[in-house]
C-alpha cells in the first residue's frame, strides 16, 4: 500500500488495510466497504444512482421501486435491475461508478464531523464493482485540485447559479444550454445536478469552467462589502468648495 | 452484453492494441482500464484523453447546433451523438476515442491505444463502435 502523508481519512485506509466490511458513516454521507474495498457511497450532497438512471426516461420510477422492493432486502438490487433487463451490465457498472466516486467526493470532504464505522452493514445496491479505498482517496484529491485548477472559487459551488449573457462570438455548449436552462437565480450547483440527473461534481466542474468563461456571475461575498471611494476631484468640478479651500489656507498661512 | 471489463478485455483482443480504457470526459475519471498507458499511469492518461475529448464533443465545429446536412437531407429525427470517434495518429501509434450514447445523462467513451505498425485502425475503429453499441445494449 502506497502511503500518502496526508491522507484524507486515516480510518479508511485502515479499515481498508484490514479488509473491513460495513459502513462508515461522516455527517456528509456514507461509504460502503466489502472486504476492505468500497462498494458503494451515498451523500446528500449527491444525486443517488435511483435518481441518475431514472431522470433520462429509459429506466421508470416503478421499475426502480419495482426492483427495490423485489430484491432490496436480499442486498441484490443491482443484479436485479440487470437480469430483469430493464439496465445492461455495462450501463449499470458506468452509472454506478459515477455515483459511487460522486458520492464519496463529498463523504471525503474536509470539515467533517466524527467519523464512525458500523461493522456489517451492507448497502441494498449490492456488488456491482468494488473499487479500492485507495483509487477513490486519490481521486477525491485529484478532484478537489482539478476545480481549483479551473477556477479557485469554493463559493460558487454552494451560491445559485446566475448566468450572464455570452460575448459576442461566445457559444455555449449542448450540456452547457441544459445547465444555464436551469440557473434560476435561486438553484444552486447541486439542485442543479438533481434536476438534471447528472453528478454533483459533473455540474461543480461546469459551474466553475462557466464561471472561468465569465458566463455565470461571481458569487456575492458574505464580508464586508467593498469600501465605496469618493469620485477624484477633477480640475473642472463646477462648484469648489470655496469657503473649505478658504480654511485650508487660513491655517497653513497661521502654522507658518 | 458485457460490462466494462468484458468490453475492455474484448478490444485488448484487436492486432496491435496496447491498452484501453472508459473514461468519462467531464471529470477525467477511468471507470476502468486495462493493458499499459501511453503516458506516465492510466489516470493521467485518462485525464488528458478527457480534455481532448471535450473539446472535440462540445465544440460548435464539430458539435453545431443545427448540421446543415441533417437538415439538406430531411434528417430531423438527430439521433445519436455529433461526434462518434476520434482518432490521434502518432510516430509510434494510434489513440482512437469512441463516444458512448448512454440512456441516462453521461459523458463517457472508449479509448484504445495501438500499435503503430501492428496496429489495424480500419478494424479497431468498426469493432470500437461495434463494443460501445454493446455496453448500453439490452
Amino acid at each position: 500500500m502506497r502511503i500518502t502523508a496526508s491522507a484524507i481519512s486515516p480510518m479508511l485506509m485502515r479499515l481498508a488495510a484490514e479488509q473491513a466490511t460495513g459502513a462508515l458513516l461522516r455527517d456528509q454521507g456514507t461509504l460502503y466497504l466489502v472486504d476492505g474495498r468500497i462498494v458503494h457511497a451515498e451523500s446528500p450532497a449527491a444525486p443517488g444512482i435511483d435518481v441518475l438512471l431514472t431522470a433520462g426516461g429509459a429506466l421508470p420510477p416503478q421499475g426502480w421501486q419495482e426492483a427495490l422492493s423485489l430484491a432490496g432486502t436480499r442486498h441484490e438490487v443491482g443484479r436485479h435491475l440487470v437480469d430483469s433487463g430493464r439496465v445492461t451490465a455495462g450501463e449499470l457498472e458506468m452509472c454506478h461508478i459515477g455515483a459511487l466516486f460522486d458520492a464519496a467526493f463529498f463523504v471525503l470532504g474536509p470539515a467533517s464531523g466524527p467519523t464512525r464505522f458500523r461493522y456489517g452493514v451492507a448497502h441494498w445496491l449490492g456488488r456491482v464493482r468494488p473499487v479500492a479505498a485507495e483509487t477513490v482517496e486519490r481521486e477525491t484529491r485529484r478532484r478537489r485540485a482539478l476545480l481549483d485548477r479551473v477556477w479557485p472559487c469554493p463559493e460558487l459551488d454552494t451560491s445559485p447559479v446566475v448566468p450572464r449573457p455570452p460575448a459576442p462570438g461566445q457559444t455555449l455548449t449542448g450540456r452547457q444550454v441544459a445547465l444555464l436552462r436551469l440557473a434560476d437565480g435561486v438553484r444552486t450547483p447541486t439542485a442543479i445536478a438533481w434536476a438534471l440527473g447528472r453528478p454533483t461534481f459533473h455540474t461543480l466542474i461546469e459551474v466553475r469552467r462557466l464561471a472561468a468563461a465569465g458566463l455565470v456571475e461571481p458569487p456575492r461575498t458574505k464580508g464586508p462589502a467593498p469600501p465605496v471611494f469618493p469620485a477624484p476631484l477633477t480640475e473642472d468640478n463646477p462648484e469648489p468648495d470655496i469657503a473649505l479651500l478658504r480654511r485650508v489656507r487660513d491655517a497653513l498661512e497661521a502654522s507658518l | 452484453m458485457p460490462g466494462i471489463d468484458e468490453c475492455l478485455l474484448e478490444a485488448m483482443t484487436l492486432p496491435g492494441a496496447r491498452g484501453a480504457a472508459i473514461v468519462d470526459w467531464t471529470s477525467g475519471l477511468a471507470l476502468g482500464s486495462v493493458g499499459d498507458p501511453p503516458g506516465g499511469d492510466h489516470e493521467a492518461t485518462a485525464a488528458e484523453t478527457a480534455e481532448v475529448a471535450r473539446s472535440a464533443a462540445e465544440y460548435q465545429a464539430f458539435a453545431p447546433k443545427d448540421d446543415p446536412l441533417d437538415t439538406a437531407r430531411g434528417d430531423t429525427d438527430r439521433k445519436g451523438l455529433p461526434v462518434e470517434d476520434l482518432m490521434v495518429t502518432t510516430r509510434t501509434g494510434f489513440h482512437l476515442i469512441r463516444f458512448v450514447e448512454t440512456t441516462f445523462d453521461s459523458s463517457v467513451f472508449l479509448y484504445l491505444w495501438l500499435d503503430r505498425h501492428t496496429g489495424n485502425l480500419a478494424l479497431a475503429r468498426i469493432r470500437l463502435r461495434d463494443l460501445s453499441e454493446r455496453l448500453v445494449l439490452v
